[in-house]
């Protein structure tokens, strides 16, 4: 199977999210007692998650309660020999938001998102170095130009369209377009030796 | 979205890593999550992105968080009376009345299978399907009509009170499995139609042929 490999070298994960996992685990069991352990010891940060990328509380509130009903009925496809329990949340809590995002209308999207969404990037990276993970993603996104690698982080963390990263960094759709794909599969190559 | 420069696989795992990234418009975005569900090594290849690029996750600031429990309990463990409604609800709202036919729930679950969960049939349609659940995982086979035309598809939903239908998968020749709790009663399971390879918007699109309510 292709990528089968790359699995394996991306896999290991800081012992303390193994809380989260054994939650999950109960949950996928339908314990609802686990499912409200799992909403206060996860939701802290999936509330961050759609706050930054949805921008309102309300929507971001909305979103969750979507995003927990997810979690019930979609636990028994967690895979827990991955071993990934935040990762998992968070990912199926992205892609949510990011769904919302790309359904609103253009109007909504597209006056002013550039300028009204804050660039969190240099905050992100210093955390990154703390943990040893961390420090490789970290260690590959120095193999790239400083300006791309800003442009990975800021559309991975704010949700941020290619218009809207063209727009922020002043180069053509096309050009943005070029420059995340080859940095895509520079990271990847870096990230799965 | 192709890069001719880059070869089939590369161009592959670019549009991976850019559906997790989220930086496609919404067409391709849509695209892409209709591939995920027809291309499992499509699907292998999202996952993979969605690790490698989780050690980003540190960089979300946890918030203090609304309590919104009773809210998400409330959706998930219904009082059927409350549930009934709901649905009736969406499907008034959600799908040509001319299409709808609503099932027939039977409720006592033979012996030797997993028990029966709901039979979706209906005088008006041809197509029929049982759904059974085992403890851990919902199955659903396809007990009378044929097979949906070419350019089409029949996708399988649930729908919580209050919350929008969930895709649960297409139904096709081979018996549809998903691993999901027992859905409490009150839930309803609806087949619509949709075109090949599933709704590309993540919602119901086309006529909803079955509806069945699950009992007690």
């Amino acid at each position: 199977m292709v990528g089968g490999g790359d699995v394996d070298s991306a896999q290991a994960r800081p012992a303390a999210r193994t809380d989260i996992c054994l939650l999950l685990e109960r949950v996928a069991k339908q314990d609802r007692a686990a499912f409200g352990l799992l909403y206060h010891t996860a939701g802290p940060k999936l509330m961050g998650v759609l706050l930054r990328i949805l921008g309102t509380k309300a929507e971001a509130e909305d979103a969750l309660q979507e995003v927990f009903t997810r979690v019930w009925l979609r636990a028994g496809r967690y895979d827990a020999a991955r071993g990934v329990g935040m990762a998992w949340l968070v990912a199926l809590t992205r892609n949510h938001a990011i769904d919302r995002l790309r359904a609103r209308r253009p109007e909504q999207s597209e006056d002013g998102e550039a300028e009204s969404i804050p660039d969190h990037a240099p905050r992100a990276e210093t955390r990154l170095i703390a943990m040893g993970e961390a420090r490789r993603v970290a260690e590959c996104f120095d193999t790239l130009e400083p300006a791309k690698a800003q442009a990975v982080r800021g559309a991975y963390l704010d949700g941020l369209s290619y218009d809207a990263l063209a727009l922020r960094h002043a180069v053509p759709l096309n050009t943005m377009r070029t420059w995340l794909r080859r940095s895509l599969l520079k990271l990847k190559e870096c990230l799965d030796q | 979205m192709t890069d001719t420069s880059l070869p089939p696989e590369d161009d592959d795992d670019a549009l991976a890593g850019e559906y997790v990234l989220g930086v496609l418009d919404l067409a391709d975005r849509l695209a892409a999550e209709a591939r995920i569900k027809a291309d499992p090594v499509f699907a292998a290849r999202v996952t993979d992105w969605e690790t490698r690029l989780s050690p980003l996750n540190d960089g979300y600031d946890p918030v203090p968080l609304p309590d919104l429990l009773p809210q998400i309990e409330a959706r998930l463990f219904p009082h059927p009376a409350h549930a009934r409604q709901s649905w009736r609800l969406w499907l008034a709202g959600a799908t040509a009345a001319a299409a709808l036919a609503v099932g027939v729930l039977v409720l006592v679950p033979p012996a030797p299978q997993a028990p029966l969960l709901a039979t979706l049939g209906s005088a008006n349609a041809p197509q029929a399907y049982e759904a059974r659940h085992d403890g851990s995982r919902l199955s659903v086979r396809q007990i009378a009509g044929l097979p949906a035309p070419a350019g089409q598809s029949y996708e399988l939903w649930i729908i919580a009170p209050d919350a929008a239908p969930v895709s649960l998968g297409l139904l096709g020749a081979a018996t549809l499995q998903v691993s999901t709790p027992r859905p409490p009663a009150g839930w309803v399971l609806a087949v619509s139609v949709e075109p090949a390879g599933g709704s590309p918007t993540g919602a119901p699109t086309g006529p909803v042929i079955l509806t069945a309510e699950i009992g007690a």
